[in-house]
């Protein structure tokens, strides 16, 4: 934690072991990079064959032209971006309620959020569907929208009650002695000093949508489905369409790595060094 | 992305409905349709353009479902049949005909069929294997596969062998082709096992009746096959989990010298090994006994549907004039007989071995149980016997257990 | 709002939104597999169904498969969360430091969590595989193995394998929450405990250490609830198999409730799996009562 360190010293302590973690994380996502260039021909070999024999672009070009990738990856932004809102602004209120206030069946409701999450959802996905044909929301943005609320919430109130912890209750009091209403401390003193916890929570809730495949599978039709969906239509039940499968795979975690290379400054900019003396 | 490109594919998701509403204009009767192709760039647009040029009163909206390894689709249909969301027609397998019958979810096609002009143009083997229990007809068949086995020319031809044509040759042929690296058989014990369990277990003797499956012949065939993996090394150790993309990557790659599959693989065959690759039909049993298996695809009406009448000439269209096209776009074999007299969507060696596999083509019982034979009792028991945890005979007692309480 | 009125009130008006939401969705079906865990329903059948008390759960208990499962999940929770917390604590810890490429770094980690469970499956099973793999042909050529491992079909390796699969799959999470976590920890207490002349070790444990503490418990809870009922990746790699070897409680709940339709049966098996996991949040609750009281 040493703040003056030499060039030598930060490459020997900090960047060659973030080389070896990248090196373990990326290793499995180049392999499927490099199959994504491949010709077909090249995919099956025995011995492996590492570098393709020839560059190719076909199965992007493929994935693009002749398959509805590209809408299924407006409708996952359309999803995840919706689940990321709804998910942030109930939770927001219900953790500051949570690490703010303390109120009769606090810890109970606080403890029944966690037990949602419990249940395999693979079980419960039936009742549910049938619970959505009757609100008529199958095959609708919302519909999958509330379907991934349900793992989203309680994880976002539970990740943003720690956070609020977090923050020294004197800095409400201080705000509220000079005047500050209520509404006016949270936006004002209480968002800011958490935005760290609610960027990481609205990228846990963004990927965990993206990624998410049971109720899409269920809860859409083919007006909203989402990519991990349209990605399971490559695997039939003869053929393994690889190209396509690894051109999709790289097209699927390219948006949510330039969205985080954007959003990950402001995990240091949260706490600005002074606000904490206040 | 430009505008227009952007309209362009938003329409080819939609293929043929999705984003259309429900017609409600008077005398156009809209058909929801759900159906899974192998290949996600195959789109059945051109059919239905086909099939509602010829029928202006009908609307076909085409929904590809996830096969999901069968899981999410049977679920899917499941659910919105519990849901009451389900389509006006659909894909199904013979696997699922007792789950629907039990549920009374579907149509029976008799009345349509009296007088529909292409039933003889299926063979009556065929409409005999998808007739339900109760006598009546609720499936409309539409494409299949017969399961056979692939070997390569060239080895056999080096090592001086024919094709085996019995168990005992299948097993001489395996041990000889067995060497520097190369396994003689490549073995399905993952997801899908049934198809090459059955060849030699239900083929040497064993059955779906009362104590069929734990007579002296049929633990006999049971442990015939197991001692592949354990007592003659003829298949891959990978063997008890590989499914058919392992099998079939294997025998690709030169790693096996046979393996068990149907038609549906033989382009990729083809496309890497040439003129190696080639197919028999399966070897006999002692007794003169086979088995394989026959891989059915048909449509079936459900029984809510309100537009059960342009239903049938939808899915008549597609096992009639439209079914040489519809095998072309899943890459399976047509179910009618004119159109697999002149079939050229496989090579010729492949058609044929499918054929000639024909005589003994079955289907699994058509019992509840059955699903859950294929997806759970069959391969958990079957790995721990091909591992060497079990007793094969306990892969025997469990599926008497299943079918015989 | 004015907070002397709303006072009493005001919490649960903060609370309604979530609640509202969860609630709609979720207690239908919850309930309804609460019901269906007390009747033999099978899926094709539900006319047929019929209320035969606690007699699956009493077979539950009585089903060898069902207690390999369970050890198979206890490993694998275990396991899973432990690798994904200590690989998450190292790496946050140092993409928290000044280099030129941090940002970079921290987008490029993240990517294993960025894909959808079904590819890491399927690229995970091609990577181990006995023919084709790129990990046997790795292996060979630097010597470490001498002929091509059957990964995935050993009865002692294929839960091993699955689980690193896993490990790739979420210690960015932890990477990501812990280093949103570090950003809490004020930088004077670095400086005093500079000042004072504290090594680089003696920093973490006493001013990072119970800084974190707090966010790191929360995510390891809901880690572990999110690992325990997770089978996507199982089931895409091994199905469970061989034989049992990969069999955790959700994945035999699922094969009973899909391949068998059994939805009674599984029902069962899952809400053991609850009541186990609920188990862990009470001793969690209990002991971080004070903190969550504070």
């Amino acid at each position: 934690m040493s703040l003056r360190r030499s060039a030598l010293q930060t490459f020997v302590q900090v960047e060659v072991p973030v080389l070896l973690i990248l090196a373990f994380a990326l290793a499995p996502f180049a392999w499927m990079l490099l199959t994504s260039v491949k010709p077909t021909a090249d995919l099956a070999l025995f011995p492996v064959r590492y570098l393709p024999s020839r560059l190719t672009f076909e199965h992007y070009a493929m994935l693009i032209e002749r398959t509805s990738f590209a809408v299924n990856l407006l409708n996952s932004l359309v999803i995840a971006c919706g689940a990321v809102l709804l998910g942030l602004a109930t939770s927001v209120p219900a953790a500051y309620a949570f690490s703010r206030f303390r109120f009769a069946g606090r810890r109970q409701i606080l403890t029944s959020f966690l037990v949602i999450n419990m249940f395999p959802i693979v079980l419960l996905i039936i009742p549910l569907f049938v619970l959505m044909r009757k609100l008529g929301l199958i095959d609708t943005f919302v519909g999958v929208i509330i379907g991934h609320s349900t793992f989203s919430i309680p994880f976002s109130v539970w990740m943003l009650v720690s956070y609020f912890n977090a923050i020294p209750r004197e800095l409400d009091e201080a705000a509220t002695i000079d005047g500050a209403s209520r509404l006016q401390t949270i936006r004002r003193v209480i968002l800011p000093l958490i935005m760290p916890g609610l960027v990481t929570t609205a990228i846990y809730v963004f990927i965990t949508s993206w990624n998410e495949y049971l109720f899409a599978m269920m809860l859409s039709g083919q007006t909203v489905r989402p990519v991990t969906v349209a990605l399971q239509l490559f695997i039939g039940e003869f053929t393994v369409q690889w190209g396509l499968l690894t051109a999709g795979g790289a097209l699927i975690a390219l948006p949510v790595s330039i969205l985080f290379l954007l959003v990950q400054r402001r995990l240091v900019a949260g706490l600005t060094s002074g606000a904490v003396k206040a | 992305m430009k505008r227009r490109t952007f309209v362009k594919l938003a329409g080819a998701s939609a293929l043929a409905g999705g984003l259309s509403a429900p017609s409600i204009a008077q005398g156009v009767a809209t058909v929801r349709w759900w159906y899974h192709y192998d290949n996600p760039q195959n789109t059945p647009a051109a059919l239905v353009a086909k099939f509602e040029q010829a029928n202006p009163g009908i609307k076909i909206q085409a929904e590809a479902i996830p096969w999901g390894g069968g899981t999410d689709y049977i679920n899917r249909m499941f659910s919105s049949v519990v849901a009451g969301n389900q389509p006006d027609c659909a894909m199904v397998r013979l696997a699922y005909l007792s789950r629907f019958s039990q549920m009374r979810a579907l149509e029976p096609l008799d009345g349509h069929l009296a007088n529909w002009a292409g039933r003889s143009d299926i063979s009556d083997d065929v409409w005999k294997l998808n007739r339900a229990p109760d006598g009546k007809q609720y499936y409309m068949p539409l494409h299949y596969v017969v399961i056979y086995l692939y070997y390569r020319q060239d080895l056999f031809q080096q090592a001086g062998l024919q094709p085996p044509k019995t168990f005992d040759e299948f097993l001489a042929c395996a041990k000889a082709l067995t060497k520097d690296g190369m396994f003689g058989y490549g073995m399905r014990g993952g997801g899908g096992c049934h198809d090459n369990w059955g060849p030699f277990v239900l083929g040497g003797g064993a059955s779906f009746e009362k104590g069929g499956m734990v007579s002296a012949k049929a633990l006999a065939a049971n442990r015939f096959f197991v001692e592949f993996a354990t007592k003659h090394k003829v298949v891959p150790p990978s063997a008890p989990t590989d499914a058919f993309r392992q099998i079939v990557d294997g025998f690709k790659a030169g790693r096996t010298a046979m393996t068990i599959h149907h038609i549906g693989s033989s382009a990729e065959m083809v496309a890497a090994l040439g003129d190696k690759a080639s197919a028999v039909p399966l070897p006999r049993g002692p007794g003169g006994g086979g088995w394989t298996y026959f891989g059915d695809e048909s449509n079936a009406i459900f029984a809510s549907s309100k537009v059960k009448e342009a239903a049938f000439r939808w899915i008549s269209f597609l096992s009639g004039a439209g079914n040489v096209e519809q095998a072309q776009l899943s890459g399976q074999l047509p179910i009618t007989t004119s159109g697999g007299r002149n079939w050229t969507g496989h090579p010729k060696r492949f058609v044929d071995a499918s054929f000639a596999s024909l005589p003994i083509a079955q289907t699994l019982p058509d019992h509840v149980k059955t699903p859950d034979f294929v997806g759970r009792v069959l391969p958990t028991n079957l790995q721990r016997a091909l591992v060497g945890e079990t007793n094969p005979d306990e892969v025997m007692k469990a599926v008497e257990q299943l079918f015989h309480g | 709002m004015t907070q002397a009125t709303a006072r009493p009130l005001t919490p649960y008006g903060f609370l309604l939104p979530a609640l509202l939401v969860t609630a709609t969705v979720i207690l239908y079906p919850v309930a309804q597999t609460i019901v269906f865990s007390l009747q033999d329903y099978l899926l094709y059948a539900p006319d047929d169904a019929r209320f035969v008390g606690a007699r699956n759960f009493l077979a539950v208990l009585k089903d060898e498969v069902f207690w390999i499962s369970l050890r198979h999940s206890a490993v694998w929770v275990g396991g899973i969360v432990f690798a994904q917390l200590a690989l998450g604590l190292v790496a946050a810890l140092l993409l928290n430091q000044s280099f030129w490429w941090r940002g970079l770094a921290r987008a490029l980690v993240i990517i294993p969590w960025a894909l959808p469970s079904v590819i890491i499956g399927l690229m995970w099973t091609w990577i181990f595989d006995f023919n084709t793999g790129v990990l046997n042909d790795v292996l060979m050529r630097i010597g470490i193995i001498d002929q091509p491992q059957a990964w995935l079909a050993g009865p002692r390796s294929a839960l091993a394998c699955v689980m690193l699969a896993l490990v790739w799959q979420g210690f960015p999470f932890f990477a990501i929450m812990i280093l949103a976590g570090l950003q809490t920890v004020p930088k004077e207490l670095y400086e005093a405990a500079e000042i004072d002349g504290a090594s680089a070790f003696r920093q973490f444990v006493h001013v990072t250490a119970p800084a974190i503490a707090g966010i790191v418990a929360t995510a390891v809870l809901l880690r572990i609830i999110w690992v325990a009922n997770s089978l996507d990746v199982i089931l895409v790699m091994t199905g469970g198999g061989p034989g049992y070897a990969t069999h955790t409680l959700p994945l035999y709940a699922f094969l009973r409730a899909y391949s068998g339709m059994e939805f009674g049966y599984a029902a069962a098996l899952a809400l053991m799996l609850t009541v186990l996991l609920l188990a862990i949040v009470w001793l969690y609750v209990r002991r971080q009562a004070k903190e969550l009281d504070a």
